[in-house]
């Protein structure tokens, strides 16, 4: 272990040629950051047709159904893509020793990993979506026809996908420690999985299988893209960050591989709960509803051990902001999971499916989980990317506090509103009552939404003048410490 | 390569097969795999009333999207059929291009009392066909399901709705979908001006007749052709004839309504026992 640190401290000194690129780096965090705004801004104008309010009546290619597309691809594919990669290129030679396999090929990948956001998002507003949720990446052509209509965006990320494996696997195969640390095993197979998934999801619905077993790989897809590329990615690299800011080991090794197998295991299991009470066979709904009961059974595993590591830190929960991302994120990580495994019932379903409950759900875990634990990778990243102190601080508070309590207030507001929608819809209400019902959440969710991107605008400002300004950062300014030591220290 | 953790690699792709083998080839295998997908040629044999409605109602953008063959009046039944296949597969790519579907869903439930607000719930077999893949079940109800829309309205309400949902559903927030219509000329009829005197109407309240034209001298010319041909015992009808712009449904806008009016129409042939 010391002989490896040794290596890669070498190697970060060296300026010719450092461990990281952290230009690459840099470039990522910049267009992640730059689509998680942009697809905010489609969500947010996606809200104000639930109001009646709609900006662009009339214009096909902003209307609501397409934007709504840009919005949640953006959002996984522009802004969650980008970031991970980001600080995959930053942690994983920091925890093998070995650059990347070749810099020329993460640029080459950096510049047609954005063209193929653009492009999807363009087919997307001119109409040329493929309908499996999540995976509305254009296809370019009609299965077994073969002409084209559009850029074959599909096949493209599949060959993006395995050039950044190559990339990132490389240095992982050839780590000078004999033992792997459980963020590289997180990251592997995450990899590994993403391909898998984006093959698997953008082949059979379209191609092969239709209804209800289409419906089936659909879901699969879903579930898979959240549970198998960004739930992988997200822990790997909290595995990864949380040890550091807190500058003490994780809690128990132990804890951490079970929590390793049992998602590799049970997650991909259940693709099927979100499309219960369909024409699926039931055996294989049930399956799907206890393996989405056992996942929560992981995640408290996961949990636990980083509250374990927190144990006799909690004052790093006020010194550093990224720790303050990362743990909030870590709340709402088990709220949700929590959430699964009632929701995965039929007895919620019957209610809630459908409803706005749904959307509730995944704002909580997309942007109350993994892009809160982004955004705070950033926070830590950015002054030792640029070499800059923060510009402004207290901005970085009020980033924060915004995001998070617009979060909260759009998770609470749109369960209400899903209970609302669920009970009226079985107790025969007609269509109109339902929806007029709705307006004053719906109301709120545009309101919450306009307090997400305040909040990540003070961000990006703080960034921008933070990369402009010249004051040096002191890294020793973000080491956590415990007051009363400070205090006795005088 | 010795360092290789082979048994991440092991649990990366075990785990995902075994997925894969539980919750899509078990599914596959004791539903699917049992007949074969019905094309959407099966699906589009049995023309909707409607469906032979909308090219009487919009014979310009009928013709424009969907070809002569069909278009014409005594048009032979593989024509029609020809045409009803390729306006449900335009009518579902469109569906499908405007993200209708995070809105709508084609998925009753037996539970809710969805099979009573909605009607009849589907079966695997009825699921297997080419308009299903990828499968439009969707996950969200903005609006109501429509897998049972087929013959619940008129084309002329879809019309109306399609173009803005607010004039037939106040309140609606569904959005517009301005772009699938056209403008162009029309013949109208003026109503009665005594009738309209006694029942209180508006004298000058007109009614359409089908057919949106591009050029003002084609509706002229469609105009004669209409007062050439009316009962001689309402001759005088033909002085209230006049032409005036309009908008109507352009054929993708036909498309559309052709593919709602099918949902929830067709069944599959029972399998013969053997
Ligand atoms: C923003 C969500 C939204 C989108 C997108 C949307 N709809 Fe709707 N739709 C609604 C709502 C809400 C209603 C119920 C009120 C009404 O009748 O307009 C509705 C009603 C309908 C109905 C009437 C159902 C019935 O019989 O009562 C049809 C048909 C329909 N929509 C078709 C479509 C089609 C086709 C598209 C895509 C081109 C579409 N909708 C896109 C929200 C949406
Ligand atoms: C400014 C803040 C945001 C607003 C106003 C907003 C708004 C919306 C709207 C209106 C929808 C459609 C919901 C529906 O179909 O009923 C949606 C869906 C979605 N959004 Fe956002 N969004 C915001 C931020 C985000 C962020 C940051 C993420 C992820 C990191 C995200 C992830 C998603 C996902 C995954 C869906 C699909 C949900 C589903 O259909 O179940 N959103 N959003």
């Amino acid at each position: 272990m010391s002989e490896a640190a040794a290596i890669s401290i070498d190697d970060v000194r060296d300026e010719a040629h450092p461990l990281v690129d952290k230009d690459l780096v840099r470039w990522h965090l910049i267009a992640a950051v730059f689509f998680m705004f942009t697809a905010m801004l489609g969500g947010f104008i996606a809200s104000l047709q639930f109001l009646n309010e709609y900006p662009f009546n009339g214009i096909s290619w902003l209307s609501y159904g397409r934007l709504r597309f840009l919005h949640t691809n953006e959002v996984a594919f522009g802004f969650l893509v980008n970031s991970f990669v980001g600080m995959l290129y930053y942690a994983v030679p920091r925890l093998t020793g070995r650059r990347l396999f070749n810099r020329t090929l993460g640029w080459l990948i950096f510049f047609v990993w954005q063209a193929l956001v653009l492009l999807t998002s363009i087919g997307q507003l001119l109409g040329k979506a493929q309908a499996v949720e999540w995976g509305e990446t254009p296809t370019g052509f009609r299965p077994g026809t073969f002409e084209l209509n559009y850029v074959p965006v599909d096949f493209l990320i599949e060959v993006g996908a395995v050039l950044l494996a190559v990339n990132l696997l490389y240095p992982i195969a050839k780590s000078i420690h004999k033992r792997l640390y459980v963020s590289l095993w997180y990251i592997t197979a995450g990899m590994i999985w993403l391909i898998l998934t984006y093959v698997m999801g953008n082949t059979l619905p379209e191609w092969t299988l239709a209804g209800s077993s289409g419906g089936a790989t659909a879901g699969l897809y879903i579930h898979d893209l959240v549970g198998l590329f960004v739930t992988p990615f997200g822990w790997g690299l909290m595995y990864f960050f949380v040890p550091i800011i807190l500058r003490k080991p994780i809690w128990s090794h132990a804890l951490s591989v079970i929590g390793f197998w049992a998602l590799a295991f049970f997650y991909p299991l259940n693709g099927v709960h979100h499309f219960l009470y369909s024409s699926i066979p039931m055996s294989v709904q049930y399956g799907a509803i206890i393996a989405t009961i056992a996942v929560e059974i992981v995640v408290t595993t996961v949990v636990v051990n980083f509250f374990g590591t927190m144990w006799g830190r909690g004052y790093a929960l006020r010194q550093s902001i990224p720790i303050r991302w990362f743990y909030t994120g870590m709340v709402f990580y088990f709220t949700t999971c929590l959430q699964c495994s009632f929701q995965t019932t039929l007895t919620f379903q019957e209610i809630i499916h459908f409803t706005d409950w749904v959307p509730g759900h995944a704002h909580l875990v997309m942007l109350g989980v993994f892009a809160f634990w982004n955004m705070g990778m950033i926070v830590w990243l950015w002054p030792r990317l640029t070499g800059h102190e923060w510009y402004s601080r207290r901005l970085l508070g009020w980033h924060y506090w915004l995001v998070m309590l617009g979060l909260l207030i759009m998770f609470l507001d749109l369960t209400a509103a899903g209970l609302v929608h669920g009970f009226m819809f079985k107790n025969m209400a007609p269509w109109m009552r339902i929806v007029d019902s709705l307006k004053p959440f719906w109301w709120f969710r545009t309101f919450a939404g306009a307090m997400i991107i305040t909040g990540v605008s003070c961000f990006i400002y703080n960034l921008w003048m933070t990369a402009k300004h010249d004051k040096p950062y002191d890294y020793r300014v973000d080491l956590v410490h415990d007051p009363k030591e400070a205090i006795a220290n005088g | 390569m010795d360092r290789f953790p082979s048994i991440v690699l092991a649990a990366a792709f075990g785990c995902f097969a075994i997925s894969m083998l539980l919750s899509a080839l078990y599914p596959w295998a004791i539903t699917d795999a049992k007949q074969p997908e019905a094309s959407i040629a099966d699906v589009a044999a049995n023309i909707t009333e409607e469906f032979a409605e909308l090219k009487r109602a919009y014979p310009v953008s009928f013709r424009q999207k969907l070809g002569d063959a069909a278009a014409a009046a005594d048009a032979p039944l593989e024509a029609m059929q020809a045409a009803h296949a390729e306006a449900l597969q335009r009518g579902r790519d469109l569906y499908i291009g405007e993200g209708c579907w995070h809105c709508h869903s084609q998925f009753v439930r037996p539970v809710a009392n969805e099979e009573a607000r909605f009607g009849h719930i589907r079966t695997p077999a009825e699921e297997n066909n080419a308009l299903q893949r990828p499968v439009l079940w969707g996950t969200r109800r903005v609006g109501p399901d429509l897998t049972n829309e087929g013959g619940k309205r008129s084309n002329d309400w879809h019309v109306a709705h399609l173009h803005n949902p607010r004039s037939t559903s106040p309140g609606s927030v569904m959005p517009g979908y301005t772009w699938y219509f056209r403008e162009g000329f029309q013949v109208f009829r003026r109503i009665d001006p005594n009738k309209a005197e006694v029942a209180g109407i508006d004298p000058d309240t007109a009614y359409p007749y089908p057919g949106l034209y591009d050029t003002e001298e084609e509706a002229r010319a469609a105009l004669e052709t209409i007062k050439a041909n009316l009962d001689p015992t309402v001759a005088e009808e033909g002085d209230r004839l006049f032409v005036r712009e309009a908008v109507g449904p352009d054929g993708d806008a036909l498309c559309i309504i052709a593919y709602l009016q099918w949902l929830g129409t067709w069944f599959p042939e029972k399998p013969t026992e053997e």
